[in-house]
């Protein structure tokens, strides 16, 4: 059996937004008990991550140690057509992930305790983002 | 039902190539209308990226950003018995992807308008390279 749908989510800027609730309910409404929920972003500057969902100053300092990794502005930019934040924002994403594999089991998302799925916005404006989900199984 | 095959790529320049075309052909060939495809590379010398389409000069600041972050000349790079920039070359690598995967839908990828399919070469003097792709649907 394979479902297919889509998410879109409005961004207020850079940093992470929580969709591991949206994402759990789409696996439930399926019916399907054992499987995969493949999460596919369908942009070049949002990325998608799997982290620690407790504690928030975790991904405050992930977006911290991203910026001084990738610096906007960087002098070796030569594609800054919307900004500073633009060539930086494609990096970004080459770094993270583009897609995640979730396993499905007793019906559920099954991730760890302490895990979320956040989509990671790398442009510093608000976006509308969307994301495709393909859940497998039976 | 799952298709799975074996696609080699001819000898690239050093940096990225769009497959794009390439993967969606193969997609249409398995006549699988709804599911997931992955692709994966077969060495340790090209990567995988889904990245923009739009400016070819995104292509070349990656490589440029990439080169920053694992120089060629780095001290803490040994040399083993390799060409000069292999070392370098292999960090940039581990830090890309060796597989990606996309849904697809109606028999086709679903991308982003400004996402493409691309093989990164890492070294001046490649081979032939070998992509498994494998397709899962229905």
């Amino acid at each position: 059996m394979v479902h297919q749908q889509k998410l879109r989510f409005s961004t207020t800027g850079r940093g992470t937004y929580n969709i591991t609730k949206q994402i759990s309910e789409a696996i439930e409404k399926t019916g399907i008990k054992s499987g995969v929920c493949h999460v596919f972003i369908q942009h070049t500057s949002a990325s998608l991550i799997l982290c620690e969902n407790a504690d928030k100053t975790v991904r405050e300092d992930l977006n911290a140690y991203m910026a001084r990794l990738v610096q906007d502005g960087d002098s070796l930019f030569k594609h800054k057509d919307e900004g500073p934040d633009d060539m930086a924002a494609h990096i970004r994403t080459i770094l993270t992930q583009s897609s995640l594999s979730i396993p499905i089991y007793k019906g559920k998302c099954d991730l760890g305790l302490w895990q979320g799925i956040f989509l990671w916005e790398h442009r510093t404006n608000s976006h509308k983002r969307n994301i495709s989900l393909t859940m497998m199984g039976e | 039902m799952v298709f799975q095959d074996t696609i080699k790529i001819s000898p690239q320049e050093k940096g990225a190539t769009d497959i794009t075309d390439f993967v969606r052909d193969i997609i249409i060939e398995s006549k699988i209308k709804i599911g997931i495809c992955q692709l994966f590379a077969q060495n340790s010398c090209s990567s995988l990226l889904i990245h923009d389409t739009a400016d070819e000069n995104i292509q070349k600041q990656t490589i440029d950003f990439l080169a920053q972050l694992a120089p060629d000349n780095d001290g803490i790079t040994k040399e083993i018995d390799k060409s000069m920039d292999a070392i370098p070359e292999e960090m940039r690598v581990s830090i890309l992807q060796t597989s990606v995967s996309f849904p697809i839908s109606r028999g086709r990828p679903v991308l982003g308008i400004w996402q493409g399919i691309y093989l990164w070469e890492k070294t001046t003097q490649p081979n032939e390279r070998k992509l498994t792709v494998t397709i899962i649907g229905e």
